[in-house]
This record gives structure tokens, sequence and C-alpha cells, in this order.
């Protein structure tokens, strides 16, 4: 997956800074399990439509929708310059490993 | 076909019978509540030293006007919390009465419980202390009865876009006779452009630059909608906020604030769910289950320390007179889903 856009959440979630990231291609359950490498992942295949959502150590929350080509990031007040670093690290990464990048899957929680 | 002026001028009608206001140029039109409540505030010419009473369950679109007079002319602000039952304190209040505010400021249903506030004694208290008394009726206009004369409100801000079910974009001030606010918003205005100053008559007195009339068109057909719709729209609205509240209570893992059923509420409801943040369970509730909500501090920071609901805020679910029983359900099936 390539990020081809960010945008910047205006919401009424005080204090957080919160951006929605969209991609060249849909959140299939093997990229959604590659995001496990960050952090602690949770996959929602019983929703109507399966969600996850993904909680690093250093306080990044991520979430999205099956088959949608974006998801929603939060980013804590501290080291965000960093943690927003690896987080878009993660993806080019998967771009140059191509093909066999996404080696493991989403299991459902 | 209706000119600009008839638009315009049926706004300010109309909104002046819901209100029970009698004089239409009494209503002043604006862009939002916000706006309208800015115009309250800073202009009554309130200086240092003077004392505004409002309450923990407003919205910034009060507090910030306010605490910006506190900044820089230096007035004093006092707030009214809740007592142990989750209503406003009155005997706080009263002993705030005794200092003489000039003005006092509360909202006539909170935007995060849905509360009801007692404006009708509150304000005549008020009136009974020598201050000016201004509502924000943001919340209920259009879904409960708002009579200036009975709640004995000075001021009156409205919005467009909720309870009227009109367009954003919209909303109007509520200026009783017997006050005079200085302008704060000067301007073209399309009449006396021979004048140097804005004209001072009411309600151009207050209204500068051009209207934004397919708004105000809007406003217009929603006004009339309100006059018309079915008798038991607002009743309906109400039975599907108790249906949800009722139900959202009843979950397990589900924490509801404000949870004391046997007072007047809006249809609103706020809740938090086991296991998730308020900002992940919206996402989720919207995302996976196609359920709109609004999670956070809804602009209203004060209530959430009153209520339990700090720092995080919480997810609100708004029931409309559209939505049916089944609606309901399906929103509570899908809370449980998430709290299970």
């Amino acid at each position: 997956m390539k990020i081809i856009d960010i945008k910047k959440v205006e919401d009424c979630f005080d204090g957080s800074s919160v951006f929605s990231y969209w991609f060249d291609s849909q959140w299939t359950e093997a990229a959604i399990g590659g995001l496990s490498a960050l952090g602690r992942l949770e996959y929602f295949a019983d929703f109507p439509r399966p969600l996850f959502r993904l909680t690093t150590p250093e306080g990044l929350h991520v979430k999205g929708v099956k088959g949608e080509d974006n998801c929603r990031v939060i980013y804590p007040q501290s080291n965000r310059a960093e943690i927003r670093q690896a987080f878009e690290r993660h993806f080019a990464a998967r771009q140059q490993n191509k093909p066999g990048g996404d080696q493991k899957s989403a299991t459902q929680k | 076909m209706s000119t600009s002026v008839d638009v315009i001028t049926e706004c300010r009608q109309r909104l002046a019978a819901l209100l029970h206001a009698g004089d239409p140029t009494r209503i002043v039109l604006t862009t939002h509540a916000t706006q309208s409540l800015n115009f309250a505030v800073l202009g009554l010419g309130l200086a240092a030293g003077d004392l505004v009473v409002t309450t923990v369950t407003e919205h910034n679109s009060v507090l910030r006007p306010l605490q910006h007079l506190a900044d820089r002319v230096g007035i004093r602000i006092a707030y009214v919390p809740l007592d142990e039952e989750g209503a406003l304190d009155q005997k706080v209040y009263q002993e705030l009465l005794d200092d003489k505010p000039r003005l006092v400021a509360v909202n006539h249903a909170s935007n995060v419980t849905g509360r009801v506030n007692p404006v009708a004694p509150l304000f005549d208290w008020a009136k009974q202390a020598g201050a000016i008394t201004l509502l924000d009726a943001s919340q209920s206009m259009g879904l409960i009865p708002v009579d200036v004369s009975e709640l004995q409100a000075d001021l009156v801000a409205i919005t467009g876009h909720k309870g009227l079910h009109g367009p954003t974009g919209t909303g109007a001030l509520f200026v009783a006779a017997d006050v005079e606010l200085e302008q704060v918003f000067v301007g073209g205005t399309g009449v006396r452009s021979d004048l140097v100053r804005h004209p001072a008559d009411m309600p151009v007195r207050h209204e500068a630059g051009t209207y934004d009339m397919p708004a105000f068109a809007g406003l217009a057909a929603a006004l009339r909608w309100v006059e018309s719709r079915e008798p038991e729209y607002c009743a309906r609205e109400q039975e599907l906020g108790r249906h949800l509240r009722a139900g959202l209570q009843a979950l397990s893992g589900v924490t509801l604030f404000d949870a004391q059923a046997d007072v007047e509420r809006t249809a609103i409801a706020s809740f938090r769910i086991g296991g998730w943040t308020v900002e992940e369970a919206g996402f989720a509730l919207n995302a996976s289950y196609g359920i709109d909500c609004r999670t956070g501090l809804h602009c209203a920071p004060l209530i959430h320390q009153a209520i339990g609901s700090a720092p995080d805020g919480t997810i609100r679910f708004s029931a409309s007179g559209f939505n049916t029983a089944d609606d309901i359900e399906q929103a509570l099936a899908a809370v449980r889903h998430l709290a299970s």
C-alpha cells in the first residue's frame, strides 16, 4: 500500500492530532495483519464491516475498515514527529518488499 | 415569487411568532447562534468588575465570549455547578444573585446530556436581582416551547440548523424591547446609505453585509415546516430519546451519563462503552455500523467534570422525530455488540 494523501481531521476530539491517511489500494486482511509489526493489533471480523485498531506503546492509535482505502491515525502529543516517521516508513518498507510484503494476516479478536 | 425582502421578513415574522415575541423587528438575523451570543455578550457594555453568572452546562459559544471579556475588560464570571441530582445547584445560584450580576446566561438544554434547565424560575429570580437574562436556545428551539415572556428572557440566541431543521449558516437573536445592545458589527446595510454611521434602528442595527439568501430561504421553508408538521413529531422524538436512554442504561459495559430518568430532556444520550475510547467507539459505530454519532467534549468542556466524563468526554447519540423505534434498536444492538 502506498500513501497517496494525508488530511488533518478537524473535530472536537480535543488535545489530539488526528489525521486521515489515504492509500492507493484497499485494506486487505494481509495489509491489516502487517500492522501487527508496529504494536497491538485487534481485528473485529464479526463487525458488519470488519474493523481493525492498532495501539502502539508510544501512544499511536490507528483504526480502519477492511475494504476501505483509508484509515484514521491519532498521534500522541509527545514524540509526534518520530512516531509519524515510523508509521509512514512502515508503508514505504512494504512498497519496497513487494511482492510478499504482507506475510502476516489479520487474525480475529 | 418571493423577493429577498420577503424571505427576510418571513424569517423574522415566523421566528417572532415561535418565540411569542410580538414585534418581528426585535429579531436580528445572524449566521449562527455563536454570532448571536457574541452580539449579546459583547453588546451589553459590560465593564471591569461586572459579574456575569452562567453555568457549567454552557457551550463554548457562551463560555468563550465571556472569557474574552474577562481577559479584555476584567468582568467577573461565576459558574453555577450541578447538585447531587445533576441539576443546576439553585442554592449556589441564588447566593450568586445576591452579588447583583449584570447578566445571567443559561442554556435551555444541555447539548451533552439533553437535560432541560428550569429557565423560568432561574430567570425570574435573575430579573428580581436586576440582571439581564440571556437564553441559549440552540438545543431547544423547534423542539420544546421557547416563550420569551413565560421564560422572562431578555435575549435569546437561536440556530437554524438544529431543532428547526433549517440550513447551517442561519441563526437569530431576539432582543427584548427594553434592552439596547451596543453595535459590535457594522457596515453595509442596503438601507440609509447616506449615513456615515450604521443605522441605529432595529433590527438592521445589528445586521451588516449581504444576507445568505439561499440559506435564509431554507430557514423560511424550515419554519413553515415547523408550523405545519404533525403535532406528534416532538412527542415521538421525546419517546425515541427515552427509548434510547433506557436501552443504553440497561446494557452491560455501557455507562450512561446523567442517567436520571425522571427529568425533562431533549432526545440526547451521552455514554461510554467499556474497552473503547470514545473516539474509537465513535469511529466503529460510524465506519462499521453506519451509525452517525459525535464523540469528545462537544464544545462544552465544563460539564464533563460535573458528570464524570472528563477528560475524554462522551459518545453522543441524538434521536430525531424522523427516526423510528427500529433505528433505535439497531443503534442499541451495535452498542451491545461493541460492549460484548
